[in-house]
């Protein structure tokens, strides 16, 4: 499983990390988040698939 | 694009407009029927054209509300008061009497202007910016507690969830926290107090006194820099210029309205429905660890503190179905939307574990509340302190005052409370916040995290 945040979409609505705390990464100045790695790494899917599914920007992809 | 030019009332707008639904949300009627009107909107029409405040759009579906509201290239915030631009009324419906030649700060901007202030205020409110103020809100909560923690009674709203957010915002702007009390009354109550109230002219009074302190705190530190949100606003520059006094001031009028009463409603509700759920309670409690997080989304989810926002077209455009002209104005509903039964299973339920709790309570797209991370801490820090200290509290249903309409604010007025009384275990609020005010100063703590990141030291 890869994850992607698209930049453009995220509001810094900070779900994501609170879903997945070791696989999302918050930007100190504004909260905005991005993937720690593009590779999930086994047993965090389910995490993760949280995090995508409760973004409210939908601004996770899941490929 | 034919049909643009046709006059009002011809059968294109009344093809554009022939889902309709009147829709009046400051009604006390539309906060008793909130699931039923929510309900009916959404199977039957999910954007609605309603005649009530002038005509307006009302958006109450999930998917409508989503694709509305991160559209920005068709949507304003803008609120021109004096005609300089294309005469758009910002975020409210109708357009309030008492703005009085203010807009409301950026939530009432459009980019480019809007993000710069943003950017400006950002590492002030960031989650990294936050959390350096938790032990601060954890002795201002203790301090509220231990007011009256001996007695077995307490006002939830008048001892605690109306004081800590308050005396927060005046931190992190740069204000005297003991000024507390010079906002906290007027903030709240212009909220909940109808126009024509015979309470009207000593809250008026109290008005004045607020925009006085306001405007003497802003002009005193322009002069005597000293950080915070306020000093971050003065070194706002755009084109190289500063902003206006005028913009800088509706802007701190709306980070305080924003900071008040937004989390002192989810807070208070919260509280209410654990008294009414004693076994949710204890579980929350018991399993606050990996249940906190869920269930702060999930109150944020059903109480949805501020309940929408206005926008206004742009540009002729069709968006989720319907299409709309340029001036039009659509309310919305974060609330309604939160009650989809479409993303949201038994949607009038709270279910404290809640998962893909992808509500809308902090707004969507660009405009989405900057204080959100502060909301979400301040609850968090007042509720567990009140499970860890009056874990059998009982609130008085015949003394809870709901606000009678809920068409600017979800709030409560009055939470009374009985509780198995404690022991204190420091100071009072007022010798409390003198400590606080020293620790901000000395630690400077309001300063921005990109220059201060420790976390403040209480005590010691």
């Amino acid at each position: 499983m890869k994850v992607r945040v698209d930049p453009q979409r995220c509001q810094g609505h900070t779900l994501c990390a609170m879903n997945a705390p070791t696989m999302f990464e918050l930007d100190e100045v504004d909260g905005h988040s991005s993937a720690v790695s593009e590779d999930v790494p086994a047993g965090q899917e389910e995490q993760v698939a949280e995090a995508a599914h409760s973004c409210p920007e939908q601004a996770i992809s899941l490929f | 694009m034919s049909d643009e030019d046709a006059p009002a009332g011809e059968p294109a707008d009344d093809e554009r407009k022939q889902d309709r639904y009147y829709f009046d949300r400051h009604t006390p009627e539309y906060r008793h029927r909130f699931e039923e009107v929510t309900r009916e909107m959404q199977e039957t029409c999910p954007i609605a054209w309603s005649d009530s405040y002038g005509g307006h759009w009302v958006a109450a579906g999930n998917r409508e509300v989503f694709e509305l509201a991160r559209s920005a290239e068709y949507l304003s915030n803008d609120n021109d008061l004096r005609g300089e631009r294309r005469g758009y009324k910002g975020i409210t419906i109708p357009t309030p009497e008492r703005v009085g030649g203010v807009r409301g700060g950026f939530l009432e901007m459009d980019p480019p202007e809007q993000r710069y202030y943003r950017q400006a205020l950002n590492p002030y409110l960031s989650p990294a910016a936050v959390v350096r103020w938790i032990p601060l809100v954890d002795e201002m909560v203790r301090a509220c507690l231990d007011e009256r923690i001996e007695t077995g009674r307490i006002d939830f709203v008048d001892d605690l969830v109306n004081i800590v957010p308050a005396v927060l915002t005046l931190a992190m702007l740069g204000f005297p926290l003991k000024h507390w009390d010079i906002y906290c009354e007027p903030a709240h109550a212009v909220i909940y107090t109808p126009p024509g109230s015979p309470d009207a002219p000593r809250l008026a009074e109290l008005h004045k006194a607020m925009g006085m302190d306001l405007a003497s705190q802003f002009f005193e530190i322009k002069q005597h820099p000293r950080p915070g949100l306020v000093n971050a606003l003065i070194n706002l520059r755009i084109d190289g210029e500063p902003q206006p006094d005028i913009e800088l001031l509706g802007t701190i009028g709306l980070l305080i309205g924003g900071g008040f009463d937004t989390t002192t409603a989810l807070t208070a509700h919260a509280l209410e429905w654990l008294s009414e759920h004693p076994d949710e309670r204890e579980r929350l409690s018991r399993e606050r660890d990996t249940l906190l997080d869920a269930a702060t989304e999930e109150f944020l989810r059903y109480y949805c503190p501020a309940p929408g926002d206005a926008r206004t077209f742009t540009a002729d455009c069709a968006i989720a179905g319907t299409r709309f002209k340029e001036g039009e104005r659509v309310w919305l509903s974060w609330a309604m939307a939160n009650r989809d039964p479409a993303v949201f299973a038994d949607p009038n339920s709270i279910d404290l574990a809640r998962k893909g709790n992808r509500h809308n309570s902090f707004g969507l797209g660009i405009h989405r509340c900057i204080g959100s991370n502060i909301a979400r801490m301040v609850f968090k820090r007042m509720l567990t302190q009140v499970l860890d200290r009056m874990p059998d509290f009982r609130c008085d249903p015949a003394g809870a005052v709901h606000y009678d309409t809920i068409g600017v604010i979800n709030g409560m007025r009055q939470l009374p409370a009985e509780f198995t009384p404690g022991p204190r275990r420091g100071a009072g609020l007022a010798e409390t916040l003198e400590a606080l005010q020293r620790t901000c100063d000395d630690q400077g703590l309001a300063e921005p995290v990109t220059a201060h990141r420790a976390a403040g030291k209480v005590g010691g």
